[in-house]
């Protein structure tokens, strides 16, 4: 194990394999054709990437995949953020390959990763309901048995990401009532041509990462499509929530870069009053607040997602301070940059409010910056033990 | 954390063997009584304990060999720099030495300048003192007023300066003067080191609102300064003074104990956080206690996510440097030394926000917590957006040097 946050030769060359892609073949205008389709994806740049590897990055090779490592998969979903990449890239690549891989069985793993890795399995996970909380006591829609060892879902999913694009869903589902929320709960794979599943479009803010309601009406799913031990699904998605949240974090930075450099090159060029108006202090104070942001978001998130591949024991302390810090930030700065912008950066046509849109969907999902405080508010009593100081007696 | 190897495991346990034994008697108990900042007892005993760790190789990191540098793999000046920050080691004596004179020096300096002056800022033996700022020239530094006249092969240096730092006990000073009237802004300034005993030099400390005197003016009479003294060329004192002064910023940029000033400021700000959390855990604000407040258990968790963002960050671009083999000490400096002044000072608010009335109570009150240290940290950090470049001289040059930005 070693801590490399210098990007290798190997993750400069993907870097830049990645930016001349999403240059070529997802362009502004296929985003924005993107944006108002209801599927939200081109299956034929889900092949090119393919070809390419993506799909498969982390599944190892033995499945079908590219064995490259989570550092790699971060350094290429930088990419995606940047370009604002419509496809369900992201979640597949964690609910799908990185939690099979994890938490499959050996003949789970035999089936399914060489399908993620050649684009025919596309994953999304289903998992919060209407209170739209990540957490264990949300998820309450029932699983029923079905014999010895199928199930029947009963419910509703709402908030799903992707669900017209996927063909897959990752379902957390209730097969046991318990006092304690976190027991309980199972995990399925479900195909989502399954006879009594309906997809039902949600106009959604982040236009480009699209939410569905998923209904499930009466959906079997065979035993064999049970992730981890039945009951003991809770575990695993905070396992898996570590590895989606930092991953969102690169995704955020990759969209940080585009705002800053966008937010500066503006500023070099717009006049008013005469000159630049990147030439005020105003405008140059702004901007030196958001390169700040974005330095310490980087650190925190490469912090997050070395310690995530190393799966070492303060992943859970690295990644709430980098999902805080970094949906704050991310926030804070397209949030100043339309202020900088000023009149076009209100507009439809300017793409800014693209990365607006994204920083907020992106904070709330697995948990925003005030839950990740409080997370962290619960590591840091730990830390403490039972307090017996020099400060008693006030 | 990646594991240590069982060679650096047996050098951290000689480290921290080779502190216990040399550390001041009684050092770490509530029996040792630290002698009172800026008197001569403070200062004989940080250089008498910077000159030990410099013997034994644990400190002068970051310079040739030539110019009493100490050479040792990073990774042990990892170590070294985490044990002295386990045991709260004394710190170096007061003196700009190791952040500002000697990497200007090293830089700039003439071979007879680094080898009369680097070996002693290293050991500790000799204090610097800095003379940039004056009444009329702080942000705009280059409009500083003393004049230096060229007579002979000397130098002679009229004017006062302000807001010198590490003045009570320096031995030597840098100095920005202006030595050409006549050329333009920029051009018209050198820079000089000079003798602190010398005649022709006087100086008095400045009181500041934490009640004490860190800093000093300084005046120059007649001061004679050798021609040998001068660093760089003639007219060219502002770039030399901009180089310094990043140096500054950016904590002793590869000089001093060797992991530069945001190892430092960890330690601090770390230990920060977590005495926030102990103080919130036993103190109560309207009869419930101040942890079980949301409000405070958010923003003391926010006060942690930057401090660690500020450590991942440090350690990040120190590791990219050391790849890029850059020497830090760039424009970037002003981003890190804003970040954690700024949150010193938010740090501060919230400690007092915490500890209610007790905010009111000094160093040497009964009442007083933590003997009035962390009121006394709050009032200082009002310092820290000022001193070493104001925050808007940090966002101008974030914005122009690095951003690019039209000046």
């Amino acid at each position: 194990m070693a801590m490399e946050f210098v990007l290798s030769e190997d993750q400069v060359m993907l870097q830049s394999m990645a930016r001349d892609f999403m240059a070529k073949e997802s362009p502004r205008a296929h985003v924005r054709k993107m944006s108002e389709d209801v599927v939200g994806y081109s299956p034929e740049l889900w092949k090119k990437m393919v070809d390419l590897g993506w799909q498969g990055l982390t599944i190892p090779e033995k499945f079908g995949g590219t064995g490259m490592s989570f550092r790699d998969l971060a350094v290429l979903v930088e990419e995606m953020g940047r370009a604002l990449l419509p496809a369900p890239f992201l979640y597949n690549a964690i609910f799908g390959a990185e939690l099979i891989n994890d938490h499959g069985t050996e003949k789970q793993k035999k089936e399914w990763l060489p399908k993620i890795a050649s684009g025919e399995m596309v994953i999304t996970p289903a998992i919060i309901e209407e209170d739209g909380d990540f957490w264990a006591g949300g998820i309450n829609m029932r699983a029923h048995r079905r014999g010895a060892s199928d199930f029947t879902l009963i419910g509703t999913k709402p908030f799903v990401t992707d669900a017209k694009a996927a063909n897959h869903f990752l379902v957390a589902a209730r097969t046991q009532l318990s006092d304690n929320h976190e027991e309980g709960i199972t995990l399925f794979l479900v195909d989502g041509s399954e006879w009594g599943i309906y997809v039902k479009p949600l106009e959604t803010m982040d236009i480009l990462r699209k939410q569905f309601d998923v209904q499930f009406t009466r959906v079997a799913v065979p035993g064999a499509n049970v992730i981890g031990a039945v009951n003991g699904g809770w575990t695993i998605l905070e396992d898996i929530a570590l590895k989606a949240r930092a991953m969102l974090c690169a995704e955020m930075l990759g969209g940080m870069e585009w705002v800053m450099n966008t937010t500066v090159e503006y500023a070099k060029t717009r006049i008013a009053f005469g000159e630049p108006i990147g030439k005020l202090q105003i405008i140059k104070h702004k901007c030196a607040d958001m390169k700040s942001a974005l330095e310490y978001s980087r650190g925190a998130m490469e912090w997050a997602v070395e310690m995530v591949k190393d799966n070492d024991p303060d992943a859970p302390l690295a990644v709430a301070i980098a999902k805080a810090y970094c949906g704050d930030n991310y926030r804070f700065m397209t949030n100043t940059s339309i202020q900088v912008h000023g009149g076009i950066g209100f507009t439809w046509d300017h793409d800014l409010h693209f990365y607006f849109k994204r920083a907020r969907s992106s904070d709330t999902a697995f948990g925003d910056a005030n839950f990740h405080r409080e997370v962290l508010a619960k590591y840091l009593d730990k830390q403490m033990g039972g307090a017996t100081s020099r400060f008693g007696g006030m | 954390m990646p594991e240590e190897s069982a060679k650096m495991v047996a050098f951290r346990k000689e480290v921290r063997a080779w502190l216990m034994a040399n550390l001041p008697k009684g050092w770490g108990t509530p029996e040792y009584k630290m002698p009172e900042a800026q008197t001569p007892e403070r200062q004989k005993m940080a250089m008498e304990w910077t000159k030990k760790c410099y013997d034994m190789g644990y400190t002068g990191f970051g310079y040739p060999k030539e110019y009493g540098g100490i050479e040792r793999p990073l990774e042990e000046r990892i170590i070294i720099r985490e044990e002295m920050a386990r045991t709260g080691t004394p710190g170096a004596p007061a003196s700009l030495g190791t952040l500002l004179a000697a990497p200007t020096i090293l830089q700039w300096g003439s071979e007879m300048q680094k080898k009369r002056f680097i070996p002693k800022i290293l050991s500790g033996e000799e204090s610097w003192a800095e003379g940039f700022s004056e009444p009329n020239a702080g942000s705009d530094l280059a409009n500083v007023q003393t004049t230096a006249t060229k007579s002979g092969d000397e130098w002679i240096i009229n004017g006062q300066k302000i807001w010198s730092s590490m003045f009570r006990f320096a031995d030597f000073g840098v100095l920005l003067a202006k030595s050409d009237p006549q050329a333009p802004r920029h051009r018209n300034l050198t820079f000089f080191l000079f003798d602190a005993k010398a005649k022709g030099f006087d100086r008095r400390p400045l009181r500041q609102m934490t009640g004490e005197a860190e800093f000093g003016e300084m005046f120059f009479d007649n001061l004679h300064i050798p021609d040998n003294m001068r660093v760089g060329e003639v007219g060219r004192g502002w770039y030399v003074a901009m180089t310094t002064l990043a140096a500054e910023r950016g904590g002793g940029g590869g000089g001093g104990m060797g992991m530069g000033g945001q190892a430092e400021g960890r330690r601090q700000i770390g230990a920060g956080v977590m005495d926030m959390v102990e103080i919130a855990k036993v103190t109560k604000r309207y009869g419930k206690r101040v942890w079980d407040d949301e409000h405070f258990r958010q923003n003391i968790a926010q006060i942690c996510i930057e401090t660690e963002a500020m450590r991942a960050q440090g350690m990040i671009s120190m590791l990219k440097l050391r790849a890029a083999k850059q020497p830090p000490g760039g424009p970037e400096v002003s981003i890190s030394k804003n970040f954690s002044a700024e949150m010193r000072q938010r740090r501060g608010e919230l400690m007092m926000d915490i500890i209610g009335a007790y905010s009111q109570m000094m160093r040497g009150s009964p009442r007083a917590l933590e003997d009035g240290d962390l009121v006394y940290t709050h009032v200082r950090a009002k310092g820290a957006t000022i001193e070493m470049g104001t925050s808007e001289i940090n966002r101008n040059i974030i914005a122009e040097r690095i951003l690019g930005l039209p000046r």
